[in-house]
């Protein structure tokens, strides 16, 4: 739109300034009931409804002034019949006065109230004082809903009786949207400050004291809501002196953000805790304001020393692991043939690995004897149950014991399959382990060949005696017993069970 | 007589406790130092055992392992601090995660070279000590 020179549009603002102490000044008159009949400019040309008994020329004349207020203004009669509305209130409506004069008023709009009670208060405020002011909502005869604000004041003849109402009516829906969503946001972000598992204090940055803190800060620290505000942050403990108060803001000042990271918090109860604090300037619409969030990192903390001890841990068992690799290595070179070193070795590690993955399994908790025995055998699993038989109850070894056991476990397999009662095709092993009930108890677990080729005792000492005899009585400090039968190998390794169950489970 | 007089006065081959929990190791080490002129006292895989041991056993020195089963050996290796026998820590932990009883004692990471564990336990025998 083209701007007016100067001149002109101060005059049209004065005009208009005029015009408007007029309305207000009809509305006042109308609401005195010192008008008496309105006149309605429409297409078929200006009408006149009579209120009171006043001339014709005043009325047109305020009739035109009514005609130019920016509000809605709609009178009725006492059988609630539109007897006047203006041009404000044609486009609140959307439809013309022509077509609505003489229509009752629920054909143009009807009502709806915010509240059940409001209805009921509006007619006895109309009863009792003549007037009524408030919010509704209305609806227009398209069905769109619009929230407005009314001023209705009862419209009287000389004698004092009622003759109608008139009522100027505001569109207030975008008010009151915007109203809401201040409302809806006011809420939404209060919950975020109450509710937050974050200390957050705000800060004045002039006087560097705390105006606001939100309820976990009341809980990380100790203090009531009332005694954080109007603290610094220094004297709750948070920084360590002024100094380093005035130093935070100066700081803030320059770079908007400050982070402290470890800072050993002290709550009123004494209880020791590390936050993390990161402190933000705000410009709050022209003032400024500094966020503090606090947040308690004791336990991230202590899972980061849990991780640190895990590595630790896993360090320890991999050099542990490596450690054993080599030992194995060096001794099965030294008491084997070296022609077979490699597959011999190969053969060994698969063991440990084997091993190794029960223990990961049960968490280092120890193992079932069962499932040992299982995955030292698993390159027999087709044969369990028919030439390989397994029986004992359940005993929880511990982690010593399962690597000793499991490695003679390993050796006895292996050499079933070259040379003992696995290398045919009708040889049986047994397995079986028991706890035997005594004033020491003991436990003991045995492995029996039979059916495979004719047995010699063996001319000299190869690493896999060594593993199912001397290794396994060291991881447990028990005692084995290896008889070279025809028929077949006999194994069998005994000790107290405190050395090699986990738990005290005795018997079944 | 303290163990170390005895020690001192016999001409016979030193005297070795080895503390390990892993039966393998337990036996590689034994093996080792057989081979290189030890007298192996006793092997000890658990924690009580090796208490009883230091307490009971004459021997010159001990090879502990820092942790057994799970558990720290740091009382083995203050049993034996108390006797006045000198050991060796052989542990896959770094120095600054074990015990505070081992300061001061000779450490070896594992996994160790055979033939360095030899040197290094030979170089903490008491003096007179000696193959």
């Amino acid at each position: 739109m083209k701007s007016p020179p100067g001149s002109t549009l101060l005059e049209e603002n004065a005009e208009l300034h005029a015009r408007l102490e007029e309305a207000e000044e009809m509305l006042r008159a109308i609401r005195g009931g010192e008008v008496d009949a309105l006149v309605v400019e429409s297409a078929a040309g200006p009408q006149v409804y009579a209120l009171q008994g006043l001339d014709a020329a005043t009325n047109r004349f305020r009739g035109e002034i009514l005609a130019q207020v920016s509000d809605a203004v709609v009178a009725v009669d006492s059988e609630e019949r539109i007897i006047y509305l203006n041009a404000a209130a044609e486009r609140l409506y959307g439809l013309t006065a022509s077509g609505a004069l003489g229509q009752r008023l629920s054909k143009i709009h009807m009502s709806r109230w915010l509240h059940p009670e409001d209805e009921g208060a509006a007619t006895t405020a109309l009863r009792e004082r003549g007037e009524w002011r408030g919010e509704n909502v209305h609806i227009r005869h398209d069905g769109r809903e619009m929230n407005v604000e009314s001023g209705v004041t009862v419209l009287r003849d000389t004698a004092g009786q009622p003759t109608g109402m008139l009522a100027v009516i505001r569109d207030v829906t975008e008010r009151k949207e915007h109203e809401d969503k201040v409302l809806v946001s006011e809420i939404r972000y209060r919950r975020l400050f109450e509710t937050a598992h974050d200390g957050v204090l705000l800060l004045d940055p002039g006087t560097r004291k705390i105006i606001d803190a939100n309820p976990f800060m009341t809980q990380l620290l100790g203090y009531p809501h009332n005694q954080l505000v109007g603290k610094e942050l220094f004297e709750i403990g948070l920084l360590k002196d002024e100094a380093a108060s005035q130093e935070m803001v100066r700081t803030l000042q320059r770079t908007k953000q400050v982070r402290y990271e470890n800072l050993p918090l002290e709550s009123q109860t004494g209880r020791h805790q590390e936050v993390e604090v990161v402190a933000n300037l705000y410009d709050e619409n022209g003032r400024y304001v500094i966020q503090c969030n606090i947040r308690d990192i004791t336990e991230r903390k202590r899972s980061e020393e849990h991780v640190k001890l895990l590595m630790a841990e896993v360090n320890h068992r991999a050099k542990n692991l490596l450690a054993v690799v080599q030992a194995v290595a060096n001794l099965t070179l030294k008491y084997g043939d070296p022609a077979t070193f490699a597959a011999r070795l190969s053969d060994r590690i698969d063991g440990l690995a084997a091993g190794q993955d029960l223990l990961v399994k049960n968490q280092w908790q120890g193992v079932e004897t069962a499932d040992l025995v299982d995955a030292q055998l698993a390159h027999f699993k087709d044969l369990i149950g028919t030439r390989v038989l397994i029986q004992g109850p359940r005993a929880r070894l511990t982690m010593a014991a399962a690597q000793g056991i499991g490695m003679a476990l390993h050796e006895l397999a292996t050499n079933a399959a070259k040379y003992g009662a696995l290398s045919n095709l009708q040889g049986q092993v047994r397995i079986a382990w028991r706890i035997i009930a005594a004033t020491k108890p003991a436990f003991s677990i045995s492995w029996l060949e039979d059916g495979g080729p004719k047995v010699g005792t063996p001319t000299r000492k190869g690493f896999g005696q060594i593993v199912i005899g001397r290794m396994a009585e060291a991881a447990v400090e028990g005692s084995t017993e290896i008889i070279f039968r025809e028929k077949g190998l006999s194994w069998t390794l005994s000790a107290p069970v405190e050395n090699v169950l986990a738990s005290a489970i005795l018997g079944i | 007589m303290s163990p170390r007089a005895t020690a001192m006065l016999d001409k016979r081959h030193p005297r070795v406790l080895v503390i390990e929990d892993e039966p393998v190791l337990a036996f590689a080490i034994e093996d080792l130092l057989i081979e290189a002129g030890f007298d192996v006292v006793g092997v000890a895989t658990r924690l009580e055992t090796a208490l009883a041991i230091v307490k009971r056993d004459v021997f010159d020195a001990a090879i502990l392992d820092a942790n057994l089963a799970g558990v720290s050996a740091g009382p083995v290796a203050s049993a034996l601090a108390a006797r006045g026998l000198p050991f060796l820590v052989l542990s896959g932990y770094l120095p600054e995660q074990q015990d505070s009883a081992f300061s001061g004692a000779l450490r070896l990471q594992k996994p160790c070279r055979p033939d360095r564990l030899v040197l290094a336990l030979r170089s903490i025998l008491p003096v007179g000590v000696m193959l």
